[in-house]
């Protein structure tokens, strides 16, 4: 064991160290020349549109540790005609320079991992093809051909691709559809790794990005012929595996083994994140963390558990800073947390935040957020790495209750492209923000809840200081 | 006339928490340059004040913020008094300790939001009577509620509470009651004002756009010997040289050695008239409020960068600027693009956090480059640059005939 370079360098940008191992939890160190290399096992931050939401570059350099990147291509492709390519494809760059990652102005350095769509994927109506997969793009539902998938690899340059692969989303494939989805997969992969580093390729066009095969979310006997075929044939020119369930985890194969595994298993909770990392996963992604911030929601754990935990009762995960409890709680999100949130801020400045939907309440939270995710994961590693991890994930399902809160507050308004398309007679997306030019309307709209309207009566308001309630 | 207290000549001492220092005058215009010492740190003037509404300064941390250049930002009373309210802000302490802002902080009085935010609400002369939104009982707002108000918010520049009318008003009566009723209303403001050592109370000069009312009001106001003054009620649709008369009227009125803040103003093109015409500190919510809507301020006007042409447009927002997101990456700064702008603007909240700190960014530094210019007295020169930049050879009349009563001919 122990192998300390990949017995294939399949990609020579990229470097793996770590150990073969199947089924158990494993440390190791993902480095792309020219980027930070990320210790694993560790999370791999959502963008959208190029952006971790509400966090500006400068942000994300100057209080973040955020190192990586997942964009979905859906989110820079609204436009696909011959004539006009999307503006990300026309971007002038430099040799060797990654057109996604200029356009997008990210840091030289950060780890930039591309797929077709974001994550989580929205359902699309319209179903995949032999030849391409359904995308929703912020102006409506598309297909994207495998062809000009392989085209975006090679124009945007990322330093991590995950291949195309036919997912179906929102209910359980029949045995035809799976028969279908590994068919297709196979074929993508094969198609799409001949073209970008086949022997037919000339040396100085093969593609720079590291490939990601995609493995199914079926069982291992259905896809055994597409799994052999990554171990043999496809094996050179794969550089990772992604993977869609936590199952699949189980679907590796020793030959296998040593390449990168990119989980895309949105788990719910961080109980679910350490089941992952048991079996065995490298890269993870965690929406729950994007959610719990538009939400309001502080996570608040420490991995294997809080340093002053002494009553018997589990802690929360995470609490909601809608609730009026925080009013004027001048104490960090998390005792000892060394956050920008939490070093300059205080739950009550947050909670004031939100009740009045500033954005800032969701930059700070974000910030928070990830923060305690990079210590959850680097706990982890010093955990897997002295051998303990088995017995602290234990202490940690003890320690913590098994649900994060449900929201209450209201988040930032959605966009179309971050939720599902609505059918007939659905309610609205997102509250009305004005109301109509009539008086008795506006009125009623203030009395109902706006901007300027108090959580209170007349009491409440001289309460406030807000004036005195009148007598006569 | 009788808007003056029966004891005015035994009006109490104002206690000042402010030393203002006239560093320059333009030797053609009426423009000055000055530092304002103020309890949260040094303030240079002529300034532009961005508008954090409620606490925020929409969507930025405050090191953006600070970073912008920012030494001095609005809070509204109207806004905070509402949310967290007074309690709150008694408990954590102090707007200040709310937001994390360790520089200075002016509010309003709220009288503004109050006229303008609530239907049905009046004002007498005990205060504005308005119905509580959320359950109909009458209320009322005193200048001396706005001043606890302001006390426990802890900014260092507070304003009175006035009699806000439009100056569109056809009322002229109406208007000259607004106008003795501000004066009246100072009064009972400095009495209830319990910080006077820590926090600077400004009057705020009313009379609309009657040339004369504003030389009344000028005179009583002056004589309350307030540690500021600003001159209100302007920026509400009144025509440009209507504006520009009522600015140069009350600062030739003014003493010298007080700073002169004029409410609600934050084109670029006002800002620069209303430096030549005398005037020390403006606050606008435009330039925030219309980066959310994509809109990028630069020397040659705005740019709305949802429009389509930006969409492949690889330049920074402004050529040259300094600003965080326009400096190139080499230089320290994001590289970020007009098509990346257009990408994001609508739809991620990143898009308008960029916008705004370049906004107030290109304030902060128009202002920084005026000052600049005066005190190397060169401002005419500066103003000539300044409106060829932005208009061209096509200068508006307003903006001609301001600056001629200056002494600065832009058509020579």
């Amino acid at each position: 064991m122990g192998s300390e370079s990949s017995p294939q360098p399949s990609n020579e940008m990229l470097a793996f160290h770590t150990t073969a191992s199947i089924l158990t939890p494993r440390v190791g160190r993902l480095a792309f020349a020219g980027r930070k290399a990320i210790s694993t096992p560790h999370y791999i931050p959502l963008g959208s549109r190029g952006v971790v939401p509400h966090i500006a570059h400068d942000v994300m350099r100057d209080h973040t540790a955020i190192g990586s990147l997942f964009v979905g291509l859906e989110d820079f492709v609204e436009r696909q005609s011959q004539k006009s390519p999307p503006p990300v494809y026309t971007i002038p760059t430099a040799q060797d320079e990654s057109a996604l990652r200029k356009f997008v102005a990210l840091p030289d350095d950060l780890l930039l991992i591309m797929g077709a769509r974001r994550e989580p994927p929205i359902q699309c109506p319209p179903s995949n093809t032999p030849n391409s997969v359904a995308i929703y793009t912020s102006v409506g539902f598309r297909q994207l051909e495998a062809g000009q998938y392989i085209d975006a690899v090679q124009n945007l340059n990322p330093d991590i691709v995950v291949g195309l692969a036919d997912l179906v989303l929102g209910h359980t494939p029949g045995t035809k559809r799976r028969g279908k989805m590994v068919d297709r997969t196979h074929a993508f992969t094969t198609h799409a790794t001949g073209q970008l580093y086949g022997s037919a390729v000339p040396e100085e066009n093969r593609s720079k990005a590291a490939y990601f095969a995609p493995v199914l979310p079926l069982d291992n006997a259905q896809q055994s012929i597409y799994i052999d075929d990554l171990e043999s044939e496809i094996r050179p020119y794969i550089s990772g595996l992604a993977l869609y369930e936590s199952a699949s985890l189980s679907a590796i194969t020793e030959p296998l083994g040593d390449l990168p595994r990119l989980l895309f298993s949105a788990p719910k909770t961080p109980h679910d994140v350490l089941r992952d990392v048991s079996l065995g996963a490298d890269l993870l992604t965690i929406p729950f963390m994007g959610v719990c911030s538009d939400a309001g929601i502080a996570l608040d754990f420490t991995f294997p558990s809080a340093p002053n935990t002494t009553d018997s009762q589990p802690r929360h995960l995470a609490y909601d800073l809608w609730s009026p409890s925080h009013k004027t709680d001048t104490s960090p999100l998390s005792e000892s947390c060394q956050c920008y949130a939490c070093r300059n801020h205080h739950r009550a400045y947050i909670h004031h935040l939100l009740t009045t939907k500033e954005m800032l309440a969701w930059t700070l939270l974000q910030i928070h957020n990830h923060h305690t995710m990079d210590t959850f994961f680097a706990n982890i590693r010093e955990s897997i790495s002295r051998g303990t991890f088995e017995i602290d994930a234990q202490t940690f399902q003890r320690a913590y209750v098994s649900e994060l809160p449900k929201p209450t507050g209201q988040g930032p308004r959605l966009r179309g492209y971050q939720l599902p398309a609505s059918g007939p007679n659905q309610p609205r997306r997102n509250t009305r923000a004005y109301g109509k030019l009539d008086d008795a309307m506006e009125r009623f709209a203030e009395s109902q809840s706006s901007l300027a309207t108090p959580d209170t009566g007349a009491e409440g308001l001289e309460e406030h200081g807000f004036g005195a309630k009148q007598t006569s | 006339m009788s808007t003056a207290t029966p004891a005015a000549p035994t009006r109490k001492p104002m206690p000042s928490a402010l030393t203002f220092d006239l560093r320059a005058k333009c030797s053609t215009t009426k423009a000055r340059a000055s530092t304002l010492h103020l309890p949260h740190g040094d303030v240079p003037l002529p300034i532009f004040m961005p508008v954090a509404t409620q606490a925020s300064l929409k969507g930025l941390t405050y090191d953006q913020l600070r970073q912008t250049g920012c030494q001095l930002c609005l809070n509204n009373t109207y806004h905070l008094g509402l949310k967290p309210g007074q309690a709150v802000l008694d408990a954590v302490g102090g707007a200040h300790k709310l937001q994390g802002w360790d520089r200075n902080i002016l509010t309003d009085s709220g009288g503004f939001q109050m006229v303008s935010l609530l239907k049905l609400a009046t004002v007498t002369e005990e205060g504005v009577r308005f119905l509580s939104p959320h359950d109909g009982t009458p209320m009322l707002l005193t200048p001396e509620h706005s001043i606890s108000l302001q006390n426990s918010i802890g900014s260092d520049i507070i304003m009175q509470l006035d009699d806000v009318i439009a100056t569109t008003s056809p009322d002229h009566a109406r208007i000259h009651e607004a106008m003795e009723r501000s004066v009246r209303w100072l009064d009972r403001c400095i009495d209830a004002h319990k910080y006077p050592e820590r926090q600077n109370l400004f009057c705020i000069i009313q009379g609309g756009l009657d040339l004369e009312l504003r030389k009344q009001c000028c005179a009583e106001m002056v004589a309350r010997d307030t540690p500021g003054i600003a001159i209100g009620g302007l920026s509400g649709g009144e025509a440009k040289e209507d504006f520009c008369r009522v600015v140069d009227t009350c600062t030739g009125l003014l003493p010298e050695h007080k700073p002169r803040y004029v409410m609600g103003v934050g084109y670029p093109e006002d800002l620069i008239v209303g430096v030549a015409l005398g005037a020390d500190m403006f606050d606008c919510v435009w330039p925030t409020r219309t980066a959310r809507f994509g809109n990028a301020v630069v020397p040659t006007g705005t740019l709305n960068l949802r429009h389509r042409s930006y969409a492949e447009d690889f330049r920074p927002v402004q050529e040259g600027c300094t600003c965080t997101i326009c400096r190139p990456k080499e230089q320290g700064g994001l590289g970020i693009t007009r098509a990346y702008l257009y990408h994001l603007t609508a739809k991620e909240t990143v898009g308008a956090h960029l916008l705004t700190m370049h906004n107030v960014h290109y304030l902060l530094s128009l202002m920084g480059s005026a000052r600049q210019a005066i005190l190397e007295d060169r401002f005419p020169a500066f103003l000539r640059e300044f409106f060829g930049t932005l208009y061209g050879k096509d200068y508006p009349e307003w903006v001609v005939t301001a600056l001629r009563g200056v002494g600065v001919d832009l058509m020579a």
